[in-house]
């Protein structure tokens, strides 16, 4: 518990990173470092384009999965890492 | 009208009381009245016919049968008055030739008695016609009057009387004979109960011993079952008239049409009047339902389908798949299940996806707690690679360029001014103009909140992956001990090690072991050698020497796992941990029931043997020494010959040893003044090796002279470290207190081509190559451990071993 916490800070505490969220299976956030309504923005956002992405993969090939997806923008890259019970999402601004 | 004869059927005879016909001639008035409808009773009675025409005497009984049973009632009275008054006489039973044959009754009932109970029977009604009553009427009375009741009771049963049912109306009329019998017989008896007792008595005792004739007669064949064929045989004897009348018939029915006999009517029924009724029922509401049956859908149900499979229960109705089909509530998905449960066209896949439901549906209803979600096992490797992610983001460049890739400026991104390490040349070099100069680019530092302040002792790069790096963290100096560190770090993450090992004193040597690629060996400063498994989590040592009891009593400076090629006696062929210790003993240690060491040498003192050499001087009297162990520092094994290896002392002294001799050196080389603190042979060169000292000199010797070919000094401070390049046989790496060199002995051989000072405050303590990549590694007594990028570096094509030697020759040869 306490590695998982220490992790979770460091992950904050890296360059660039603008936020963290954390969901659980049905949307609503568990952790975040943003404000509620870009919380809420994101999670609903990605929650239906993550099971896009693991609907395409798993189309080609019904025996594989979906692991990580990360999105690439002008300004941000939103890393999301998508699990049966929670979906973990970063904003990371790499450039800076 | 046809009149029939019908005679009684045969067991009536066995009765006492027989019932006999009226004499025919009166009886000959009544008829048997045949109604035109009952067509079949005429076949019916002809069957009757049929049957008693085997009778022996006939008897002509005439029935006068009606649709109204009074007049049957009334008919029968008078058969009975008739029977009443002349029991009798009137009974006469005629048989083929005349001769009078009647059967003389047994016994004669008493008139009276009789009488009576006809009267009383006769007083019943039998104007309903119930067949009681005629059961009744009929106990005594003529058979005619239980034919009669035959016919009414087949007339009263039904209109028409099938062919059928003649055996019904036989097996009836015997019926009704028998309980009539019966009933007769059972009047009669009690009647004459008492007389008939002493008849029987009689018999008893007078004709025991007459014999008894007894005559079998075969008794006429009963026909239990006639069902007439409605067909004949063209053959048989009937065919002639039933072809006549067949063709009678269809006349019959041609000459219908166009026939004044037959006259057309027509019919009209009333149609019944109709009435409209009006019924409203609320509105059906109607659900959408869709869903997308993907590929991976349909996978999942197969697959869960061979798992599901033991729990199915058989009768999987279709109502339990109409319940999942309007079941709206549930999420999206389930939905999807459920329509997929329609497409799916086996009963098991539909089924066994009604059994994946469930154990979807659950965890969605039960709210998972988040803390469990934050303890998860998963979430931690998420997190894990997210960070690994992140970092990968931010050092991407770096990384790159470590791995001498091409580095692509992000388009998005502005550029920004890389810092460059300036270097300096102090020789006027032959690429003045051209070439870019060599420099250092620092490329990040592998460091975090654990390892400041603390020193960097020791590093060591793993076997098997080359992008695993193990750095121990620990004093050097006697009083400032604290707990020592082991850090693994791992390229994909310069922010934070992967494992973390605490020692309980300071860590002075790290190496991995080649042949079990996980296991690191640690050495400290209270002597004490362990080994970590670097896979597992555990932050305990795999084993400990602390038990041993050789074990080193004096920090142990340097520990190497060595492979033995050559068996030595006794000894197991494979790789041995070396370790060499401040208490003068270099050890082999092997695990056998616990870590257990033997001492491959004793660096005994070596007096100087340039003071002997003063003849005639007295000996000085020896210092008083407080051990004749010499503390060893360094250790190095031939790189071929892994027989040989060099170890450096305090004294400033170098061993050459021999493991098969424990208990003297095979040579000796003299030229430090100080402690050395590093050998190495060269990679390349297997007979050039390279040694520095506190005394600011590294020498480079080899093997077979006793003075030192080349010696470099840059500046007046200890050198810590001194590590032959992997790449170019010319080119080595020093660490001394200030800064870090690296020297290429093809350029130059009195300056460092390279040099890069440390950050004020620091002190550079150890240095370590890279061996893929041009990279160098510098651990200082911060704790952390720079990457530095050589660039613009070359010291030529090849490994320049032949210019190597080229530059030790050219030296000796101007030494002569």
């Amino acid at each position: 518990m306490a590695e998982v916490e220490e992790t979770l800070k460091r992950i904050q505490t890296h360059k660039g990173v603008i936020g963290t969220i954390v969901v659980n299976a049905e949307g609503i956030p568990i952790r975040t470092t943003l404000d509620n309504s870009t919380t809420v923005q994101y999670a609903g956002l990605l929650h239906q384009l993550t099971m896009k992405a693991r609907s395409t993969v798993r189309d080609i090939d019904p025996q594989n999965d979906l692991t990580f997806l990360r999105i690439r923008s002008k300004k941000h890259e939103i890393m999301v890492a998508p699990d049966k019970e929670y979906m973990l999402i970063v904003i990371q601004n790499p450039s800076e | 009208m046809n009149i029939y004869n019908i005679s009684i059927p045969r067991y009536s005879r066995r009765h006492n009381t027989i019932k006999m016909s009226i004499p025919t001639a009166k009886l000959k008035k009544p008829t048997l009245k045949v109604t035109p409808s009952s067509r079949a009773m005429n076949i019916s009675t002809s069957g009757i016919l049929r049957l008693n025409r085997s009778a022996t005497y006939a008897r002509s009984i005439n029935a006068s049968v009606s649709r109204k049973s009074f007049c049957l009632a009334a008919d029968s009275k008078i058969l009975e008055k008739s029977s009443v008054q002349t029991p009798k006489h009137t009974i006469q039973v005629l048989d083929e030739n005349g001769k009078d044959v009647t059967p003389r009754p047994v016994y004669q009932p008493d008139p009276a008695a009789v009488q009576s109970k006809h009267s009383k029977i006769f007083a019943s009604d039998t104007s309903g016609g119930t067949m009681s009553d005629f059961y009744s009427t009929t106990y005594q009375t003529t058979t005619n009057a239980s034919f009669a009741g035959a016919f009414t009771r087949s007339l009263f049963g039904s209109g028409s009387v099938s062919i059928g049912s003649q055996s019904i109306m036989e097996s009836m009329s015997e019926e009704i004979e028998d309980p009539s019998s019966k009933r007769d017989n059972s009047i009669s008896l009690s009647d004459v109960q008492v007389k008939r007792e002493e008849v029987k008595e009689l018999i008893q005792e007078e004709m025991l011993d007459d014999m008894v004739d007894l005559y079998l007669v075969e008794s006429d064949t009963l026909c239990l079952l006639d069902m007439p064929a409605i067909s004949v045989s063209v053959d048989s004897m009937e065919a002639e008239s039933v072809k006549e009348r067949n063709s009678r018939y269809t006349e019959l029915c041609k000459n219908r049409t166009g026939n004044d006999k037959y006259m057309g009517r027509s019919m009209q029924t009333f149609n019944g009047a109709s009435k409209t009724k009006e019924v409203q029922s609320e509105a059906i509401t109607m659900a959408d339902a869709a869903t997308i049956a993907n590929n991976w859908d349909m996978y999942d149900s197969f697959c869960s389908a061979g798992q599901g499979e033991v729990d199915l229960s058989t009768d999987t109705d279709k109502a339990s798949i109409a319940e999942m089909i309007h079941q709206n509530h549930g999420p999206t998905r389930t939905m999807e299940r459920t329509m997929s449960v329609i497409s799916s066209s086996t009963i098991v896949s539909s089924s066994s996806s009604r059994m994946e439901m469930e154990p979807f549906v659950v965890p969605s209803e039960s709210k998972p707690d988040p803390e469990l979600i934050l303890q998860s096992e998963e979430f931690q490797q998420h997190l894990f690679v997210m960070e690994r992610i992140i970092l990968e983001n931010i050092y991407q460049p770096k990384l790159a360029a470590y791995r001498q890739l091409p580095t692509l400026e992000d388009p998005d991104s502005m550029p920004k001014a890389v810092p460059m390490v300036v270097s300096r040349r102090e020789e006027s070099s032959l690429d003045e103009e051209g070439p870019p100069t060599p420099a250092l680019e620092r490329l990040w530092s592998f460091s975090c909140e654990l390892t400041t302040g603390r020193n960097v002792s020791s590093m060591a790069w793993n076997k098997r992956n080359p992008d695993l790096l193990a750095v121990g963290y620990g004093q050097f100096a006697f009083k400032d001990q604290k707990p020592g560190l082991v850090c693994c770090w791992s390229l994909k993450n310069p922010s934070w090690p992967e494992r973390i090992f605490t020692c309980q004193s300071g860590v002075t040597a790290l190496d991995f072991s080649a042949s079990s690629a996980s296991m690191l060996a640690v050495g400290m400063h209270d002597g004490t050698i362990a080994t970590y498994n670097v896979q597992s989590r555990e932050k305990t040592p795999v084993i400990d020497s602390s038990d041993c009891v050789h074990k080193h009593t004096s920090p142990v400076w340097q520990v190497r796992w060595i492979n033995h090629e050559r068996a030595l006696s006794g000894e197991d062929k494979g790789e041995a941990l070396i370790s060499v210790s401040a208490d003068g003993r270099i050890s082999k240690w092997f695990l056998r029931k616990g870590l257990d060491c033997i001492d491959l040498m004793k660096l005994k003192r070596t007096r100087n043997d340039r003071f002997k050499r003063q003849v005639g001087e007295k000996e000085r009297k020896s210092e008083a020494l407080i051990s004749r162990q010499a503390p060893g520092l360094c250790f190095d094994f031939h790189p071929t010959d892994s027989n040989i290896y060099l170890a450096g002392t305090e004294e400033g002294h170098i061993h050459k040893c021999s493991c098969s001799y424990n208990e003297q050196f095979l040579e000796t080389y003299q030229a430090h003044k100080g402690p050395l603190y590093r050998i190495t042979w060269s990679p390349f060169c297997s007979d050039v090796f390279l040694s520095c000292s506190s005394d600011w000199t590294i020498q480079l010797w080899r093997q077979d002279l006793f003075t030192p070919v080349l010696g470099f000094m840059s500046t007046q401070r200890a050198v810590y470290d001194v590590m032959w390049s992997p790449k170019w046989a010319t080119v080595f790496g020093a660490v001394n207190e200030g800064r870090m060199e690296i020297w290429d002995l093809g350029a130059s051989i009195l300056d460092p081509t390279i040099v890069n000072p440390a950050s004020p405050g620091v002190k550079l303590t150890s240095l370590l190559f890279a061996t893929e990549t041009d990279c160098v590694l510098v651990g200082d007594s911060d704790g952390q451990v720079s990457v530095y990028q050589l660039k613009n570096f070359t010291a030529g094509e090849g490994t320049q071993v032949g210019t190597l030697e080229d530059i030790i020759g050219s030296t000796l040869a101007s030494q002569l």
